[in-house]
């Protein structure tokens, strides 16, 4: 699947998909959307920087960095990285949670606010968008470390 | 008035020790029982101050269910739970003496703390469900100290065998309390809580016969108290209790635990009491009791002959709150507080014996008066208490216990004569194993035994502190009496009690029985010998009906079953998983719909448009093309096409997020399959007919399942919309602050599923990357 078409596709797609993905994430509160989409949206980005180049590329090619050979795909810096994500993700989730009961609320209660932004008018803050980032960071860390390591095999 | 914080500390502090026992092993080492021992006292201490209080006092717990920690004060339950931490405070003492040197301390005191600290919150506990979870603890502590020697085979199959039984016997008591909760439910009370069910005992009792549910609560309540309490035919998980250090026989196995079942029938007397009640409690106790003092006759290990005595001084107990009568109760309530002094003496002295002499086996054994006089001091009164021979404790219960039999026998007449007539051949074994034990300390020492050394007296000292307690009831029965004992009859009983303590005045039925008993039993305690092999021939005859062998027939049974059961759900195929679960969704779903409803909606067919018909009619085409498919490549294919059909058919009914959702996870899909096309064959075998057509009828009863699904779940076109619907709409952007309902639903209104299904994804990750590096690192191996 590394040929030359596959890549040249890839390098123009994949910075579509991402802001597609990311817009997508943001506008879901109130528009078709949110953090399982646009979750979803990045790993098939990433997913097809992964079938087009290798796993390394992320790290050898866009940082520009030394790639350890011979790991265990389990200890690998990427899929590393991928598990971090996810587990940050957990965090942000149930932060955002606690926090309801931290201010006396339910468990999960969720609030929002507007605010006045230059250039961008009156503006929603919604607490549920912290919430939906969690989900967003687990979907991506989670479907990414399965499909690397599956894909290791 | 009870106070709540005092019970409720009582319950803790156990509760806190145990948490930090294996911390306090390590800073104390062998010397964290006398740390036990502190808390035990404290509980002891705290629950003293309660003594002639009453009453119920609470916190909710789980309102929305009726569910309260409700703690409740009176005799029966403060007997109960002093008698467990007092007797624990000795416990501790002893323990910390017996155990010294032995491993994995840390485990066995925190275990034996949270035991202590369930028992007392059974005790105290006035709401079903907070009696059914201090019920289930005692039996878990009861499983991790059974099995304290993890090392040892037989350890581990009596712990099991008892979690078995013990646990086996607390689901029947669930369900008995949900009968209880639908009766208490029927009479306006709260579902749960047992001292208004108590308070209000006629109506629940009338509601419950109206539905028919009396005998089965009754007998469920039997069976899970039966259990716990080593009664016929469930009695044998406790001689291979024994297994355990002897603190713990003594403790758990001897005072406490064992008699939480008898507590609970005491307890639910009231409510059940009647003609059912009598004829399954009285005659199960008495039958125990019969069997127990036999087979603790034919015993050659001191703990084995004391557990079996246990279970038909348990009998005992039972039979007693069998019977209606007033006496019933006080004997009861008497010989409970009784029992348990003299038979943790003997267990603690069990443990001298064992510890000082290097035996358990009681042919090895003889003669130890000179050896170890003091013990043979707390023996001789323990065991004459036992086996009832004035002016001792335990003859002042049994005597009581004789006159409820006899006057249940005058009031029935024909066949309940049969119940004194057990209950007096069940005691001359108990008088007979008892002489048994006591002899020990006399006769001729065997020429085998040898040099037996004085017991230091951190083990001397808490069995002497119960042999004292017996000899002041013997002296002064009426001190325990007038304290507690009538108090906790009473709790018991539906008539007035007042227990007479003392010896008889003049002659009576009660008073001949008890008189051919003692007389029939030291008469015949020189044959004991002859008695043991009578009986040891009626043993090896029956050992098909033997518990044991039932069990382990059982047991084998179920290992085999799940052999064959587990090789056909589980094969590591993945297509067999698939199959089982599908298909279980399957007859799961429709059984349900097929229970609950009647009629199938019709679909409106005319009102459909035709674009979505289309859209369908392509679905179907490429649905059935993905079967024909001849290769991977045409399949995954054409299965994209069905895919981003429905995204269209979504998308025609208006559901945007369902369809985005639908899109980005069919391209994620064809993603994947691009990963892993070049690893695939590229064509099918051949065709399997058989496995074939079982899929088919797997495929169809998916499809069907979701069709009806549908059909059932979809809202009446022409209706208004669902409550549920109306209240997203209205609620989105007030109370979640966006127009995506969808989205608010997923991150707010149901925020907690979304959770729920984010672990799943971690979960998921998780397995991958533990299971694929673990073949790695080669630990499947």
């Amino acid at each position: 699947m590394t040929t030359v078409i596959m890549r040249t596709t890839a390098r123009i797609v994949v910075p579509i998909i991402l802001v597609v993905a990311v817009s997508l994430f943001l506008q879901g509160h109130s528009l078709p959307g949110g953090g399982f989409i646009g979750g979803v949206l990045t790993v098939a980005a990433f997913g097809l920087i992964y079938v087009a180049y290798n796993l390394d590329y992320l790290e050898s090619g866009v940082l520009d960095r030394e790639v350890e050979y011979n790991t265990v795909i389990g200890q690998h810096r990427t899929v590393t990285a991928y598990r971090r994500l996810f587990m940050f993700g957990l965090a942000v989730v149930v932060a955002s949670g606690v926090a309801g009961i931290v201010l006396g609320e339910p468990f999960l209660a969720q609030s929002y606010t507007y605010v006045h932004l230059p250039l961008f008018g009156e503006v929603e803050f919604a607490s549920a968008v912290v919430f939906d980032f969690g989900i967003f960071c687990i979907v991506v860390g989670g479907l990414l470390t399965v499909f690397s390591v599956v894909g290791a095999e | 008035m009870a106070q709540f914080s005092a019970l409720a500390a009582a319950i803790a502090l156990p509760f806190l020790g145990a948490a930090l026992a294996p911390l306090l092993y390590r800073l104390l080492g062998d010397r964290v029982g006398l740390a036990g021992a502190a808390v035990a006292t404290a509980s002891f201490a705290l629950l003293l101050t309660q003594l002639g209080a009453d009453g119920t006092v609470s916190v909710p717990w789980i309102p929305s269910m009726g569910v309260a920690v409700r703690l409740t004060v009176d005799g029966l339950s403060l007997l109960f739970a002093l008698l467990a931490s007092g007797i624990g405070v000795l416990i501790f003492a002893y323990a910390s003496e017996y155990m010294h040197g032995k491993p994995d301390l840390g485990r066995f005191y925190s275990a034996l703390l949270a035991f202590m600290g369930s028992i007392v919150g059974l005790a105290l506990a006035a709401d079903l469900v907070v009696l059914f979870v201090f019920w289930e603890l005692t039996s878990v502590c009861s499983f991790v100290l059974i099995g304290y020697y993890t090392a040892d085979e037989e350890s581990r199959y009596s712990a099991r065998m008892a979690m078995l039984i013990t646990v086996g016997g607390g689901l029947c008591l669930l369900v008995a309390i949900l009968l209880l909760g639908v009766g208490a439910d029927a009479a306006g009370l709260a579902r749960f809580d047992l001292s208004a069910i108590l308070a209000n005992r006629e109506a629940v009792a009338e509601a419950l016969r109206a539905r028919g549910l009396f005998v089965p609560t009754l007998v469920l309540v039997v069976v899970a108290a039966g259990a716990k309490s080593a009664q016929v035919p469930l009695y044998f998980w406790l001689p291979g209790a024994m297994v355990a250090p002897t603190p713990v026989s003594a403790f758990l196995h001897s005072a406490t635990m064992v008699k939480v079942g008898v507590y609970a029938l005491g307890r639910l007397r009231p409510l059940l009491q009647g003609p059912e009640w009598t004829a399954v409690v009285a005659t199960l106790g008495l039958v125990t009791m019969t069997v127990g003092a036999m087979l603790a006759v034919i015993s050659t290990d001191i703990k084995e002959l004391l557990a079996y005595s246990t279970a038909s001084h348990l009998g005992l107990l039972v039979a007693a709150f069998g019977f209606d009568s007033h006496y019933g109760a006080e004997a009861g309530a008497f010989h409970l507080f009784n029992h348990a002094l003299f038979k943790a003496a003997l267990f603690l002295v069990a443990g001298i014996i064992a510890h000082e002499a290097g035996t358990r086996m009681i042919e090895d054994l003889g003669g130890l008066r000179a050896d170890l006089p003091i013990t043979a001091a707390i023996t001789f009164l323990a065991a004459l208490s036992m086996a009832g021979i004035p002016p001792f404790s335990g003859f002042y219960s049994k005597e009581i216990m004789f006159e409820a039999a006899w006057d249940a026998a005058q009031a029935g007449g024909g066949l309940a004569w049969l119940y004194p007539a057990t209950a007096v051949f069940a005691s001359i074994f108990t008088v007979l194993y008892s002489l048994r034990f006591l002899w020990l300390f006399f006769g001729d020492r065997p020429s085998g035994l040898p040099a037996v050394h004085r017991p230091p007296v951190g083990l001397l000292a808490p069995p002497a502190v119960l042999a004292v307690g017996v000899l002041i009831v013997s002296l002064f029965p009426g001190l325990a009496v007038d304290r507690i004992l009538d108090d906790a009859a009473a709790v018991t009983a539906v008539s007035s009690v007042e227990i007479h303590a003392g010896l008889p005045t003049y002659l009576s039925g009660p008073v001949v029985m008890s008189a051919i008993t003692i007389t029939v039993g030291v008469a015949a305690f020189p044959f004991y010998d002859r008695i043991q092999t009578g009986l040891n021939r009626i043993r090896a005859a029956t050992t098909v009906l033997h518990p044991t062998t039932v069990y382990d027939a059982l047991l084998a049974a179920a290992d085999r079953g799940s052999a064959v059961a587990g090789r056909g759900v589980h094969n590591g195929l993945i297509r067999t998983y698939v199959w089982w679960v599908l298909s279980a969704a399957c007859v799961l779903t429709l059984a349900g719909f097929a229970t609950t409803t009647t009629g199938l909606p019709a679909p409106a067919i005319a009102e459909t448009p035709a674009a979505l018909v289309l859209v369908l009619a392509v679905a179907v085409v490429a649905a059935v093309a993905v079967t024909t498919a001849e290769s991977h490549v045409t399949g995954v294919l054409t299965l994209g096409i069905l895919g981003f059909m429905v995204a269209i058919f979504y998308i025609l009914a208006s559901g945007a997020d369902l369809a985005l959702t639908q899109l980005v996870v069919e391209t994620l899909l064809l993603l994947i399959f691009l990963l892993v096309i070049e690893e695939l064959p590229a064509f099918y075998g051949e065709i399997d007919w058989p496995r074939v057509s079982r899929d088919a009828a797997l495929s169809v009863a998916v499809g069907t399942t979701a069709f009806v699904s549908v059909l059932y779940a979809a809202r009446d076109a022409a209706g208004p919309p669902t409550e549920t619907a109306t209240y997203f709409t209205d609620n989105a952007i007030p109370e979640g602050g966006g127009a995506n309902i969808v989205n608010v639903i997923l991150t707010d209104f149901r925020a907690f599923d979304t959770l729920g299904e984010s672990i799943v994804i971690v979960l998921a990750a998780l397995s991958v990357l533990v299971l694929l590096t673990m073949r790695d690192r080669g630990e499947t191996r």
